[in-house]
């Protein structure tokens, strides 16, 4: 051999030699790496409504009741229930063989602990429910009952909801902890326990088969039917950058990524071993939240500018882009493709916009120049991209905007002030709401419009809370979808916030993943790797 | 010298004194509420403001400095608001990967740069050194994050020789370990080589004009002599100043770099501490790197003996 082929033979040696080992690190089967919506910095589901606590509660602690993909509430833990025809006694039975992780078995003392606790925290249902108890009392180590002094036919609903905070439940001792204080203890009776020795918040959290774990016998459906998990370990990789997720999956170093970065779907739907859908069927609903405590938004007329004024096409296209598949204008408050969907009374937010008339009625508000402080968290992608076409339109309807650019936990800490302007106040910040938040009035807690004590911006209708009040006594489905019409109508009038359109994201996977489903949180059961 | 370093070592405490009142009032002054975070974004105002009592957030400025200073005193930093971690716990597991990754760094920046730099003065106006300079201004130029990303395009996604993203501990096996931090280290070390490699340019030009050089090429020395044993050890202090200056300035590097390539290192736990507003953790990471700060310092400082002999402290 001479120089040139000795050291030909050499470089195809050692590029096959590198190139040889495929990095696929997620090649074991029986180990599942996935990709979270976010950090996981804690695990209370109770302690805080983030949905990435959410999602990781969802494999350690199961729930007594669960929706299923029609929003019904089916029972999960529990055996069977029953309630008087006034709504008033609610009589739940668990099913036998339920044991915690540390071997415990379930007992209703743990259930009817860990549903005071959540009581304290779910504003928008278990509070109701606490208010209306007499007595939530142990039958028997399987039984307990709800004595309540006014009806509450939507028991299940509430019990077996997804939205945060699901009802999870926790042994006795765990549940008892501060409502107000995060738990230490990771003990829940789920398909997974938390392996806590190998959690590194901010980069990696590893949960472990669970082999006591008894799944109900019928198909798994969301949160409801038998858990069945097919791995030995789920590890969630937190990953901060988008585009880094994205290579990583194309590369096989994981096998499932929750939200990928919307300018990344056709590169991920090109590349070959990896699958792209829709991940969340019931999606998000934009919000251009205003302050109805200060000038010029405390007046109805002010918010009706820029509701006549709004398009929202703008806003999808700023949020999603111009992949019309994944959004739709909504002229309504309730997730489209849900049984109380409504567009009635939504004209407002319909056809040819109209800045003259906008401004015509600013000047009737009484508006003169005075400073619109727009709060916009510029490190999460949705608002900013709300908080850019808002200023926008402020600024073509006559508004002299002052566009504020913080990051989210300012946000988070400004819009509780209700102060005036020149002390720190506000006028307009934006978020969006989980489409599975906003199926019914029950978990809505952006609709709610009580005043001082709804949420921030703290609308005020009497129109709308009397809607309200009424579907709670609704005794059947036709008259809940009249009421809700009348309550989409009430809100839309007294503009209790701006919906910006409904939309969608996807998720990615590995195409060796079978049995990935839409939801509104990422279901690992019946999933399988090849 | 002893009882000099005793004496640097010494005055670090003052200096995280004050450093440790800065950031607890740069915190304390700064807006935002973890509480809000806590509570999501569906929380009532009403419940924000429990959680933000049962965190301790409403004590006045004094008593919270106050309770984490003696806390620290008792080498406490106290409690992860987020986690419930100890804040020295979640330090531990950060810093092995930002060690590893600076280290690697400095390593990869050192074998390189200091020979391009030697090499561009020796070849002084010719294409050699042309090149050396154009490639230092493009690895100045060029922002940690788009390097990264190239590099991971070419080296992960084409080639498919070394992983995207993550870190594997030491434990697990030296060419795992080594194969995670290949892309990130040469991605943050190409800004550090073109800055060692200028700084060896320009001191070695200068040393290499001296009276001394003449003399020793007059009398025969070899080019590699010249350079490496004459020139180089006069030419090393500003050099070993300007690793020490950058060294320092690669942990803050550190920080997109690990975002870009998912390290699980302290960059990230303090980008993501600010993020939350996670007070305990921000100041208890500030302080370590106060600290590292000193000690780089003092490094430099010592260092300084061994290649200047007039240099005593």
């Amino acid at each position: 051999m001479d120089r040139r082929g000795f050291l030909k033979t050499a470089a195809i040696a050692a590029t096959g030699a590198l190139a040889a080992p495929r990095l696929s690190l997620a090649a074991d089967s029986k180990t599942l790496r996935f990709v979270p919506q976010a950090n996981l910095a804690n695990l209370d589901p109770i302690w805080t409504t983030q949905y990435v606590v959410r999602n990781g509660g969802l494999l350690i602690w199961d729930t007594l009741l669960g929706v299923d993909d029609q929003l019904q509430a089916k029972p999960q833990m529990a055996e069977s229930w029953e309630n008087t025809p006034d709504f008033k006694t609610w009589t739940f039975k668990l099913r036998p063989g339920l044991k915690f992780h540390d071997g415990e078995p379930v007992l209703a003392k743990d259930v009817v602990a860990s549903i005071k606790r959540w009581m304290v925290r779910d504003a928008p249902m278990g509070v109701p429910i606490k208010k209306r108890t007499d007595a939530l009392e142990v039958v028997d180590d399987r039984t307990f009952r709800f004595r309540l002094n006014l009806p509450y036919p939507k028991m299940p609903f509430a019990l077996g909801k997804s939205s945060t905070p699901c009802l999870f439940i926790m042994p006795e001792r765990i549940a008892l902890t501060d409502p107000f204080k995060q738990i230490t203890e990771y003990v829940g009776s789920g398909p997974m326990r938390f392996k806590k020795e190998e959690w590194v918040p901010g980069a990696k959290a590893v949960f472990e088969k669970f082999d006591g774990y008894a799944p109900r016998a019928e198909k798994a459906n969301w949160l409801s039917g038998g858990k069945r998990i097919n791995f030995d370990r789920i590890e969630w990789q937190i990953v901060p950058d988008g585009a880094t997720a994205a290579a990583a999956l194309q590369n096989g170093e994981v096998d499932w990524v929750e939200t990928p970065l919307p300018d990344l779907y056709p590169l991920l739907a090109k590349s070959a071993g990896v699958k792209v859908d829709v991940a969340d069927p019931l999606g998000n609903i934009g919000s251009f939240r205003l302050n109805h405590l200060n000038p010029p938004f405390n007046d109805v007329r002010a918010r009706r500018a820029v509701q006549i004024a709004l398009s929202q096409e703008d806003y999808m296209e700023a949020v999603v882009g111009d992949d019309t598949s994944l959004w739709k204008t909504l002229p309504g408050f309730f997730t489209p493709n849900t049984p109380l969907y409504t567009e009635f009374g939504g004209e407002p937010l319909k056809g040819k916009r109209d800045y003259d008339q906008a401004k015509k009625l600013l000047a009737e508000a009484g508006y003169k120049n005075e400073p619109i402080i727009l709060l916009v968290a510029t490190d999460v992608a949705i608002t900013k991209a709300q908080g850019d076409v808002t200023a926008d339109l402020l600024k073509r309807i006559g508004m002299n905007v002052q566009y504020q650019a913080l990051d989210w936990g300012t946000v988070g800490q400004r819009r509780a002030s209700k102060e005036p302007i020149d002390k720190g106040g506000w006028n307009i910040f934006h978020t969006w709401h989980a489409g599975a938040d906003c199926v019914n009035p029950a978990p809505y807690t952006a609709l709610d419009a009580s005043g001082d004590t709804a949420w921030f911006g703290w609308p005020k209708s009497d129109a709308v809370q009397a809607k309200i009040a009424e579907w709670y006594e609704a005794p059947d489905p036709a008259t809940e979808k009249r009421v809700i019409a009348d309550l989409n109508k009430a809100a839309m009038d007294d503009v209790v916030y701006i919906p910006t359109g409904f939309f969608q994201f996807k998720q990615a996977w590995r195409a060796n993943l079978a049995g990935v489903v839409k939801a509104p949180f990422p279901v690992f059961w019946d999933v399988t790797k090849a | 010298m002893l009882s000099y370093i005793v004496r640097r070592i010494l005055s670090t405490i003052p200096v995280m004194l004050i450093v440790a009142l800065f950031v607890f009032s740069l915190l304390y002054i700064a807006p935002g509420d973890p509480a809000a975070i806590i509570a999501g974004d569906q929380a009532t105002p009403a419940d924000v403001e429990r959680i933000r009592i049962s965190l301790g957030l409403d004590r006045p400025f004094l008593v919270r400095f106050g309770d984490w200073f003696w806390h620290v005193l008792h080498g406490d930093l106290g409690t992860s608001i987020f986690t419930n971690l100890p804040v020295t716990h979640m330090i531990a597991q950060r810093i092995e990967p930002t060690v590893s990754l600076l280290i690697l760094t400095l390593l990869i920046s050192l074998v390189f740069a200091i020979p391009m730099g030697v090499l561009a003065a020796w070849k002084h106006g010719t294409w050699i050194d042309r090149t050396v300079m154009m490639t230092a201004v493009m690895g100045f130029s060029t922002p940690v994050f788009v390097i990264g990303y190239v590099l991971a395009y070419v080296f992960a996604l084409r080639l498919d020789w070394l992983p995207v993203q993550g870190f594997t501990p030491i434990e697990d096996g030296f060419w795992p370990f080594l194969r995670t931090l290949i892309l990130p280290s040469v991605a943050l070390g190409l800004i550090y080589m073109a800055l060692i490699a200028r700084i060896t340019r320009a001191t070695m030009l200068d040393v290499l004009s001296q009276d001394y050089v003449r003399t020793a090429k007059a009398k025969g020395v070899g080019q590699r002599g010249l350079l490496f044993v004459h020139a180089l050890k006069n030419a090393a202090v500003p050099i070993v100043t300007i690793v020490g200056i950058g060294f320092a300035a690669l942990i803050g590097g550190a920080v997109v770099t690990e975002s870009v390539f998912a390290i699980p290192g302290l960059g990230r736990l303090t980008v993501d501490a600010i993020l939350r507003r996670d007070y305990p953790v921000i100041q208890g990471v500030v302080l370590l790197f106060s600290f590292a700060y000193v000690l780089i310092n003092l490094g430099v400082d010592l260092l300084y003996t061994l290649f200047d002999p007039r240099i005593r402290y």
